[in-house]
């Protein structure tokens, strides 16, 4: 697994030679001096983009459909917004705590939770982000339901914007990342396996529990470092919106439809799914704004319910296409040894 | 392949006839706007024609001249808020067809560019944003609930920005935020004022002595609910029952049993429009008929009387503002609410919207000029009136605190308190169900 | 204590038929035709407004809309199967997500298509017998409460029945329990889905009337709505009909005894914390081995 993981970087292939390069043009967007507007949108976009990706870790690479990723998402966001709160440490440098904590909820839930299959999985978590929010509201330290305000950060309003931004990009980068290798590894193998046919991936000799719980504590962990830079950039947190069934629902949906069986799907999904309805709000009446985004939904699911990708991959010049299968090909081989 | 290619082909065809039809339908909607390459054709980019304002106030004012002075913000105009959301963008747009009709802003027209942030906070905030970034507002207006309005506060702080808004709850004006406004707020703390005030007038053998109290989990409740064990207390009301809910309320049957048991004679449902009505309902299925109903902000939206009905009266609650309050510009209002709106007056959230853009035009026009910090300085130092009261304001943003109390009597929001606004007496102890 | 509990599991169990009957045909469609329809509460709030309107415009009871919304919620069920959900079949490896983005899709269109109809502005219906009640000693029953149990007790028994004694419910059954062996008896696979699927949105018309006479609705109310289905559903078993019935009414009764027992701010988190426990232990619903 590691040599495969090795041999990747020393070679790179061509999609991560793109990727390198747009992360790299992105992280320089700021030096152009756009308005704090559009660093907010990119922010929100690869927040989004983060999510959707961290989701698809259990939701589409092991098809075990998580509702529930709110939950996590605001256990990351009120870890580091309760540690600024009461300590006043950065959450920059409580980051790692957020995603920690978000990981070990994970393994408790999960080691229960993922025996359950299909649907009844989809809905336990479901009503887990809800517990989330419930608790949230209740406790005594959380400052319930009139929320939590956070001290800016101390700087002018544009830096502040660019941090974030950069911040947030990184984050976007190591989400993908972290989903590309997966599908380079023992550990993509076996989660493909588990969501095409888990009692034969078992005969297999792949440790189903094991790796679905590594694979529920990886993506909680990555979606509560998110959730753990959201709130400081929000600087004002409630229980009812970042621990939103919404929330859990538009990330997934995001997955979907961008297409969950590619690394890059979720990530098209996210951007896509933002910048459409982003034009619809500021284009179109209000109403009609929303009808057409859930017609685009009905359009677009019922000609490619695959997702996105379905139409890109198509696209994609064939060498391109060639040379990624190669390398994939040949890091399997190495990775299932 | 050739399956593929006209799937491939009747896809592009869709979507090439969606994105004709989305530009189609923007231009329609598109009025004539004065700068088009600015201003993005959404729904409310309505510098309205000063020629089709209803009965200009002024005699012949000057017509706006020059560019026009953008005022942008986002609202809730889908999503679960959107009964409200309407009726401020609907107050919003009003005071722009007016503001246009008597002569503009400083002299120049006004276009106002509303957004819909479809009821998430997570929205409210980019589109603030993109209001002050890309649209280059000079002014904004307020957004809408409490928790919007509290996200969209740290934006507007952060950018310097005036922001006059509800607030719904002293939280958000408690952080040292020096640009926002409550003018006038919807203050959760404050919001049975006038009812402590009545109640105190009455001689201490007819107040009620046991009040059961239920709120919703949410900013305003938990505001609402904030002062009320010393407030009661001051006024010997013992509290029997305190509890909190979370909505969706499922049951509404459980929380009048309580109350019912520990024989409560004044029930306070400080909540919203759906879980008050359960449990008015339930109060009346299950025969509990408390001297006294207090409601939080659910009972003074015209839905209150509209859908409810007769089981709605009686209802005491709160407001800041009200169609029957005597101050200028209020009697135009109900006019326009009933003509153009079909309402019976204007309702409440559509003064708070007409007002809040009284408050920021004041401060405009005080200071004559455009420059953030100059009109919140002018805002801070001076006394304004609008449709809804003369105000002045503290370091926080906020009037003096104050509320009036309302009770529903035959299908209309009347002013009980205090004694100079009252439009009818109260009617206490509550009559018996269904009379 | 005592008048409490009764007053609170009475008005819990009536509340809990409710759900049953909002969540039977979201149970089914995803049971049987392995749709996920997520915009099955906003037929139900569709079902809802129409009830609301025939109240109000024409004087018609809900009650009596509904033998006319049965066949046309039907068909609208039979039509979206045969437009919309088999031309993603065809395609679609994964037939339940797709149509989640679909359906997805679908509620927002429809939520947003009745706020142009009908404005955001909620709605309370009031029908005759809205205030009437009724009383078991000091128990007190709520006629609306009583009807919307009813509605369920009626609804969920015919598609049992049907489900049993018929010979296209047999088949309905079968596809449910064994899809390639129904097929290889001959059984028609498109019909029957898509007969099964018009008749899961027409649960959805009931359910939506049944809920309109217990709660105020807005075109947003669908999202809060499919929460409680999706807990029905979960507690039930997917595609279990008479799961669904005992799940609604656990749910029912949950709310019931925790509200008098516990704060009522807690009782959604009891309510989560026993539902997960119950699921963990019966991993695959109440009713199914």
């Amino acid at each position: 697994m590691r040599r495969g993981a090795l041999r990747s970087f020393g070679l790179p292939a061509p999609d991560a030679l793109i990727g390198i390069g747009v992360v790299l043009a992105l992280a320089a967007v700021p030096l152009a001096g756009p308005g704090t507007y559009l660093l907010g949108f990119l922010f929100t976009i690869f927040m989004y983009g983060a999510l959707a990706g961290s989701w698809n870790i259990i939701g589409g690479y092991a098809g075990y459909l998580s509702f529930g990723h709110a939950a996590f998402f605001g256990l990351g966001a009120y870890t580091t917004a309760l540690l600024l709160f009461y300590s006043g440490w950065s959450p920059f440098l409580t980051l790692p705590i957020a995603g920690a904590l978000a990981a070990l909820f994970a393994a408790l839930v999960g080691y229960p939770c993922l025996r359950l299959r299909g649907p009844y999985f989809s809905l336990v978590t479901l009503i887990l982000g809800l517990a989330m929010y419930s608790l949230t509201l209740n406790l005594p330290f959380t400052q319930g339901a009139s929320g939590l305000f956070l001290p800016f950060l101390r700087v002018d309003i544009y830096t502040s914007h660019v941090i974030f931004y950069e911040i947030m990009l990184g984050l976007l980068t190591i989400v993908t990342a972290v989903l590309r290798q997966i599908t380079r590894t023992k550990m993509g193998v076996g989660l493909t396996a588990i969501r095409e046919d888990e009692d034969a991936a078992g005969t297999l000799g792949v440790n189903a529990t094991r790796l679905k719980l590594q694979a529920f504590m990886l993506s909680a962990f990555l979606t509560g470092l998110v959730g753990g830079v959201y709130s400081y950039y929000k600087s004002y947190l409630d229980p009812s919106f970042v621990f939103a069934t919404s929330i859990s629902i538009t990330i997934a949906l995001m997955a979907l439809f961008g297409g969950r069986l590619a690394w890059y799907g979720p990530l098209v999904g996210a951007v896509v799914l933002s910048i459409v309805n982003e034009m619809l709000t500021t284009q179109a009446p209000p109403q009609t704004a929303r009808i057409v985004f859930g017609a685009l939904l009905i359009i677009v699911i019922m000609f490619l319910p695959d997702g996105l990708i379905s139409i890109i991959q198509r696209r994609l010049p064939a060498f391109v296409l060639r040379r990624a299968k190669q390398a994939a090909a040949r890091d399997e081989i190495i990775g299932n040894r | 392949m050739t399956h593929h290619t006209s799937r491939r082909q009747m896809l592009w065809a869709m979507l090439g006839a969606w994105i004709v039809a989305l530009t189609v339908g923007a231009c329609s909607q598109a009025p004539a706007a004065p700068a088009p390459t600015t201003a993005p054709a959404a729904p409310t980019t309505a510098p309205a024609a000063p020629t089709t304002a209803p009965a200009a106030p002024t005699t012949a004012p000057a017509a706006p001249q020059g560019a026009s002075i953008k005022i942008g913000c986002s609202l809730p105009l889908t999503g679960a808020f959107a009964d409200t959301g309407v009726w401020v963008q609907r107050g919003y747009e009003q005071w722009a067809e007016d503001v246009n009709a008597a002569g503009g802003l400083l002299g120049r027209p006004v276009e106002l560019t509303i957004y819909d942030d479809e009821s998430k906070t997570e929205n409210a905030v980019n589109l603030l944003n993109r209001v002050i970034s890309v649209d280059q507002a000079d002014l904004l207006c307020g957004g809408y609930p409490g928790t919007a309005a509290a996200a969209q506060m740290a934006v507007a702080e952060k950018n310097q920005k005036v922001y006059v808004s509800m607030g719904g709850h002293m939280a958000s004006f408690s952080q040292g935020f020096t640009y926002v406004f409550g003018a006038p707020p919807l203050m959760g703390q404050w919001w049975y004022e006038g009812l402590y005030g009545w109640l105190a007038s009455l001689p201490e053998a007819e107040r009620p002595k046991k009040a059961a109290i239920f709120t919703i989990n949410n900013p305003v409740g938990a505001a609402i609910l904030e002062p009320m064990p010393e407030e009661l207390s001051a006024l010997n009301i013992e509290i029997v029952v305190n509890e909190r809910y979370d909505v969706p309320l499922t049951d509404a049957a459980p929380l009048v049993t309580k109350a019912k048991g520990a024989e409560a004679d004044i029930f306070f449902a400080n909540g919203f429009f759906p879980d008050s009505v359960q449990i008015v309902k339930a109060m009346r299925a299950l025969d509990y008929n408390p001297r006294l109903i207090a409601q939080g902000v659910g009972s003074i939206i015209p839905a209150w009387v509209q859908e409810l009905g007769a089981d709605g009266y009686y209802v005491f609650s709160g407001t800041a503002v009200h169609p029957s309050l005597p101050f200028e510009g209020i009697s135009r209002l109900n006019d326009v609410a009933s003509t153009k709106y079909n309402a019976p007056v204007a309702p409440i959230y559509f003064i708070f919207g007409y007002a809040w853009m009284q408050a920021l035009q004041r401060g405009v026009e005080g200071a004559q000029t455009l420059d953030q910090t100059a009109i919140r300085d002018w805002l801070k130092a001076n006394q304004i009136s609008t449709v809804a009261g003369t105000f002045t304001f503290d370091e926080r943003g906020l009037p003096p605190s104050y509320n009036y109390l309302t009770q529903v009597i035959d299908g209309k929001v009347e002013l009980i308190w205090p004694p100079d606004v009252r439009t009818k007496d109260p009617i206490y102890p509550k009559p018996a169900w269904g009379q | 204590m005592l008048y409490e509990l009764a007053q609170s599991l009475t008005s819990g169990l009536l509340i809990g038929g409710a759900l049953a009957v909002l969540s039977v045909g979201f149970s089914m469609a995803w049971g049987i035709t392995h749709v996920l329809n997520v915009a099955h509460c906003a037929f139900a709030v569709l079902a809802a407004y129409l009830g609301y309107w025939a109240l109000n415009r024409w004087g018609i009871d809900p009650l009596l809309a509904l033998p006319i919304m049965l066949p046309a919620f039907f068909l609208l069920g039979v039509a979206m199967h045969t437009l919309l959900i088999r031309a993603t079949a065809r395609r679609a490896h994964d037939l339940g997500l797709a149509t989640m983005v679909l359906t997805f899709g679908l509620g927002v269109v429809m939520e947003n298509g009745m706020l142009l109809a009908w404005t955001p502005d909620p709605r309370v219906l009031k029908t005759a017998y809205s205030a009437l009640t009724l009383r078991v000693g000091p128990v007190i029953v709520q006629a609306p409460h009583l009807i919307a149990f009813g509605l369920a007790v009626i609804t969920i028994g015919a598609l049992y029945l049907f489900a049993e004694r018929t010979f296209m419910g047999k088949a309905v059954r079968a596809v449910w329990q064994q899809p390639m062996g129904a097929a290889l008896s001959g059984i028609d696979l498109d019909r029957v889905t898509t007969i099964a699927y018009g008749m899961a949105v027409a649960t959805a018309a009931v359910g939506g009337v049944a809920m309109s006479l217990l709660y105020t609705f807005d075109p947003a109310t669908h999202l809060s709505w499919l929460v409680y289905v999706f807990l029905v559903v979960i507690l039930g078993g997917v595609g279990s009909m008479l799961g669904s019935a005992l799940a609604g009414l656990i749910i029912g009764l949950i709310i019931g005894i925790s509200s008098v027992f516990i704060p009522l701010a807690w009782n959604n988190l009891v309510l989560s914390g026993l539902l997960i426990v119950l699921l963990l232990l019966r991993p695959q619903g109440l009713l199914q081995r």
